[in-house]
C-alpha cells in the first residue's frame, strides 16, 4: 500500500527505468498497481450506476497522487502512461478472470450444476479472449500490441501514444488499423465494443 | 506466420484501406500477384476493418467494461452471511466462510463432537423454501453418504439447525480440476493419476447402481496436502434401474441446462450424446464424461466447443474431436483408450469404469517401467525423462528385454509383490560406457500413506517432493548406470545444535553391511520396513554421497550402523568429520533432473554429494 504522506519516489524509479533499468519497473509496478486499483475500485463505489470509468482521468489522478504535482515533467509520465497502461490491463484482465470464475462458482466448494446454469453470457469472456489474441499479436508484432494496449487500456488518444512510443502520428494510426482489424478477425468478429 | 509475411500483409493493408473501390481491388490484385494466398489474407483483413470500424470494435476502453468488474465483485461478496467467525452452529463451530454460491454459503467448520474439520454447506432461506432445489439436494446427501470410497466426497451429516438447512462434509483444501487445468499444463503421470482416481471412484458408484451424470472438471477436486483426487456433486445422481434411467429422468440433466430460450448455460460441453439428445443414460454416459475430461487434460482444451450451445451439441453427436496424437506427443495407448471412452455410441465405449480403470491402470505402470529404464539403463538417452516422449518412441530389442526384467522390480513398487529384501537386481545391460569424470545417480521414493495406524491406498512413488505426514511411511530407491560407493546419512531438523547423523546406508539390513554397489543395481532402504519419520517436524536431510572409490570418512561409519540405535553417529570427532566432509564437498552441487517419479544426479568429478530434502509435518 502506498501512503499519502510519505510518496515513494516514483520520479526516480520512472528515471531509473527509462534508463534501463529492469528492477526499477518490478518496484514500481506494484505501487502503480495498488493505487490504479484502489481509484478504480472508489471511483465505482462512489458512481455506481451509468458510469463510465475514464482511464485517462484514473491514471492522471493516480498519477499526481503517486509523483506529486511539482515534479510532473511530460517525459516521465508518458512512461507512467505506458506502465499504466499495462497495468490497467492487468487489474481489467484479472477481474474478468475472477469474474468469469466467481459466476463460474469456481471460488466455491462443490459447485452445482445448477449454479453453473445461472451464468448470463457476459463479457469477461471477450475481454479475456482479446487478451489472449493480443498477447499473440504482441509475439509477432509488439509495437502493435502496444498500441493496442495504450489506447484501448490505457486510455491514451494517439497523440499520446505517438509520444510514449516515439513513432509519428500516422505510425500510430496505421499500426491500430492493422492491429484492430487482425484481433477482430481472431475473434470471430464479435463485438468487443 | 513469418515477421516477412506479416509486414508484408500489413503494408498492403494500410495502403489498400486509404484507397476506395476500384482504385483499392486493383491495388491489393496489383501488389499479390499470383499470391493468391497473400491476396486472400489480405482481403479478409480488410473486410475485419470495415466490420471492426462498423461496430465500434474495441472502439470505447476496456475500463468501460472493466467497471460492471469492479462493481460486480463488490456484489459477489456475501450480502450478508448467514453465519459468523467463532459462531456456534449446532454442533459446529464456524472457523471460516469458504465461499458462497447460488445454492448457499459454505463454511469451514469444527465438529465439536468428534473434533474434526468439516466443510459445512448451508442453505438459504431462498433455496430451502424451494422443493425442487431442496430435493436435489436431500439427493446428493442420499447417495453420497451411501458411498463410501476414497475418491468420493464423503457426507458426514445432513440437518437443520435453527431453520436453516445445512449439509456437512469432509473438507478438501485443495483446487478443481477445472482450477488447476487453468493453471498448468498437466504431465502425463499427473494426467493418468487423476483419471484413475476419478474412474475409481466412478467404480465404485457405479457398484452401486449410481450415476454421476454431471462429471466435469468443476466436480473433481484435487487436495493439495497429497493429491488425491475426489469427486464431488452427486446432486444430479440418479439410481440407475434396470440398465438405463428413465427417460424423463435423462431429460431432466439435459433441462437443467436450458433457460431462458436461445440462451447460453452453464457447461454443456461434457454432455454425452445421450444426455444431449435428452436420451435414457446409463453409466456409460459418465465413462463419456471422463473420456472428455482426459481429453481436456492431454490436449489442453475441450474437445467438443461451439459458438453456441447447439454448435456444441452438433458437435457432440457428429464431429470426430481431433485425434490426440495430432495435438502433440501422446502415447498411442492413451488417445487409444480415450477415443473408445468417447465413442458416439455406448455400446461402443467401455461399458464399466472398471475396464477403463485397468486399461489406465496397466498404461501407467507400462510407462513408470519404461521411464525408469530410460533412467537406469544408459544405453538410453537419460535426457529424454519426459514421458510422452518416452512412451511414444518405439523401443529397441534392448529395452523389450529390459522391459521382463524390470517387471519384477516394479510389481515390487506398486505392492504388488512384497520386497523381500535389499538384494542387488541386475537392470539391463549395465556395463555401457560412460564419461570418466561424472558420477550418476537416480534415486526415488515410494510412499505408503497411513489412515486410522492401517496403510491407508496402495504405495507410490514420487520423485522426492512432497510433504509427508508424521505417519506417512517411506523407501528410498536408487540405482546408478555405474558402479561405485554409496553412502547415505540422515540429518535431522533440529537447529539449536550442532547436526546430528544417522548412518542409514550401508547398514547391517541393506546390502550386507557393504557400501559397493554394481552398476544398474536397484537398491531400497531399507530392504525390508519402511522408514517413519519422528516426532520432530521440519526438514530431514538424506546426504547421498555416491563416490567412484572408497570414501575413508564415511566408511569407517559402518560400526555405527545398528538398529538399536538408528545408525546415530555418537562420537563427537566423527560427527564433527562427517560435518565437514558434506560441507566441502557439498559446494559442488550436482545438475539435477526431475522426472514424473524419479530424480537423476549428475555431478562432474568422482564424487557425487547431494541432500535429498523431505520435509514432514
Amino acid at each position: 500500500m502506498t501512503h499519502e504522506s510519505n510518496p515513494p519516489n516514483i520520479t526516480q524509479l520512472l528515471a531509473e527505468w527509462q534508463h534501463g533499468d529492469q528492477s526499477a519497473l518490478d518496484e514500481l509496478y506494484p505501487l502503480v498497481y495498488d493505487e490504479l486499483h484502489r481509484l478504480a475500485r472508489r471511483y465505482m463505489s462512489r458512481e455506481r450506476k451509468g458510469h463510465t470509468l475514464q482511464t485517462t482521468a484514473l491514471i492522471n489522478e493516480a498519477y499526481v497522487r503517486l509523483v506529486g504535482q511539482k515534479n510532473v515533467h511530460w517525459a516521465n509520465r508518458s512512461h507512467f502512461f505506458a506502465i499504466s497502461a499495462q497495468i490497467m490491463r492487468r487489474i481489467l484482465i484479472d477481474h474478468a478472470r475472477r469474474h468469469a470464475y466467481a459466476k463460474r462458482g469456481g471460488g466455491a466448494q462443490q459447485v452445482s450444476l445448477e449454479e453453473a446454469a445461472v451464468v448470463t453470457p457476459d463479457q469477461s469472456g471477450e475481454l479475456l479472449r482479446l487478451d489472449e489474441a493480443l498477447k499473440s499479436l504482441a509475439e509477432m508484432d509488439p509495437r502493435r500490441s502496444q498500441v493496442v494496449e495504450l489506447r484501448y487500456f490505457g486510455g491514451l488518444n494517439n497523440e499520446e501514444i505517438a509520444g510514449v512510443l516515439n513513432v509519428s502520428e500516422n505510425t500510430v494510426t496505421r499500426d491500430w488499423n492493422m492491429a484492430r482489424a487482425w484481433l477482430y478477425q481472431q475473434l470471430g468478429g464479435s463485438a468487443a465494443n | 506466420m513469418t515477421p516477412e509475411r506479416w509486414q508484408q500483409i500489413s503494408r498492403i493493408f494500410n495502403k489498400a484501406i486509404s484507397l476506395d473501390g476500384e482504385e483499392r481491388t486493383a491495388f491489393v490484385a496489383d501488389e499479390c500477384g499470383v499470391d493468391q494466398n497473400l491476396r486472400s489474407e489480405v482481403e479478409k483483413l480488410i473486410a475485419a476493418h470495415s466490420n471492426a470500424s462498423a461496430e465500434r470494435f474495441i472502439g470505447g476502453m476496456a475500463a468501460e467494461k472493466a467497471a460492471s468488474y469492479l462493481l460486480d465483485e463488490n456484489e459477489l461478496e456475501p450480502p450478508a452471511k448467514a453465519l459468523n467467525e467463532g459462531q456456534q452452529f449446532g454442533s459446529y463451530e464456524i472457523l471460516e466462510a469458504l465461499g458462497i454460491g447460488g445454492m448457499g454459503e459454505v463454511y469451514l467448520a469444527r465438529d465439536s463432537r468428534l473434533g474434526r474439520t468439516v466443510a459445512l454447506k448451508v442453505l438459504t432461506l431462498e433455496v430451502s423454501r424451494d422443493e425442487r432445489r431442496m430435493k436435489r439436494f436431500r439427493q446428493e446427501a442420499k447417495v453420497a453418504s451411501s458411498l463410501n470410497q476414497p475418491n468420493i466426497l464423503t457426507v458426514y451429516e445432513f440437518g437443520e439447525v435453527a431453520g436453516l438447512t445445512f449439509l456437512a462434509t469432509e473438507f478438501i483444501d485443495g483446487e478443481t480440476l477445472r482450477d488447476h487445468l487453468h493453471e498448468n499444463k498437466l504431465k502425463l503421470g499427473e494426467i493418468l493419476d487423476i483419471g484413475i482416481q476419478v474412474l475409481a471412484a466412478l467404480d465404485a458408484a457405479h457398484e452401486a447402481r449410481i450415476v454421476h451424470r454431471d462429471m466435469k472438471p468443476e466436480n473433481v477436486m484435487i487436495r493439495h496436502r497429497d493429491r488425491v483426487v475426489k469427486v464431488l456433486d452427486f446432486g444430479l445422481a440418479k439410481v440407475a434401474e434396470k440398465k438405463s434411467l428413465k427417460k424423463d429422468e435423462a431429460s431432466e440433466a439435459a433441462t437443467a441446462f436450458k433457460t431462458a430460450p436461445g440462451t447460453i448455460v452453464g457447461t454443456i460441453n461434457y454432455l454425452s450424446p445421450e444426455q444431449a439428445r435428452g436420451d435414457a443414460v446409463d453409466e456409460r454416459t459418465d465413462i463419456w464424461s471422463t473420456g472428455v475430461m482426459m481429453y481436456e487434460m492431454v490436449a489442453g482444451t475441450i474437445p467438443f466447443s461451439g459458438a453456441t450451445t447447439s454448435h456444441t451439441i452438433v458437435q457432440i453427436l457428429e464431429k470426430d474431436p481431433v485425434p490426440l496424437s495430432k495435438l502433440g506427443n501422446v502415447p498411442p495407448e492413451l488417445e487409444r483408450i480415450v477415443e473408445k471412452a468417447m465413442a458416439k455410441s455406448p455400446d461402443e465405449r467401455y461399458q464399466t469404469a472398471k475396464d477403463m480403470l485397468i486399461d489406465l491402470r496397466s498404461l501407467k505402470k507400462r510407462m513408470d517401467v519404461e521411464v525408469e529404464i530410460q533412467r537406469t539403463s544408459p544405453t538410453m538417452s537419460i535426457a529424454a525423462v519426459d514421458t510422452q516422449e518416452v512412451a511414444s518412441q518405439s523401443k529397441t530389442r534392448v529395452v523389450v528385454l529390459a522391459l521382463i526384467a524390470m517387471a519384477i522390480v516394479t510389481a515390487a513398487i506398486f505392492g504388488v509383490n512384497k520386497w523381500r529384501s535389499t538384494r542387488a537386481r541386475s537392470v539391463a545391460p549395465a556395463t555401457a560406457p560412460v564419461a570418466v569424470n561424472e558420477r550418476t545417480l537416480t534415486y526415488w521414493i515410494t510412499v505408503q500413506k497411513f489412515r486410522d495406524k492401517k496403510p491407508f491406498q496402495d504405495p507410490f512413488t514420487i520423485p522426492g517432493e512432497m510433504i509427508f505426514e508424521e505417519d506417512y511411511q517411506i523407501r528410498l530407491s536408487f540405482s546408478s548406470p555405474q558402479s561405485g560407493r554409496l553412502y547415505i546419512l540422515n540429518e535431522g531438523p533440529a537447529v539449536t545444535t550442532a547436526p546430528e547423523f544417522n548412518v542409514v546406508f550401508p547398514s547391517p539390513t541393506a546390502n550386507k553391511g557393504s557400501s559397493s554397489i554394481s552398476a544398474g543395481q536397484v537398491t531400497q532402504i531399507p530392504g525390508e520396513s519402511w522408514l517413519q519419520f519422528d516426532a520432530q517436524q521440519g526438514t530431514e536431510k538424506l546426504w547421498l554421497v555416491f563416490s567412484e572409490d572408497v570414501v575413508p570418512e564415511l566408511e569407517s561409519l559402518k560400526e555405527f550402523a545398528s538398529r538399536q540405535t538408528q545408525g546415530l553417529v555418537t562420537d563427537p570427532a566423527r560427527n564433527k568429520m562427517v560435518q565437514e566432509f558434506l560441507q566441502t564437498h557439498s559446494e559442488a552441487k550436482p545438475a539435477v533432473e526431475k522426472g514424473e517419479r524419479l530424480t537423476t544426479l549428475k555431478s562432474s568429478g568422482k564424487l557425487l554429494v547431494y541432500p535429498i530434502k523431505l520435509e514432514h509435518h
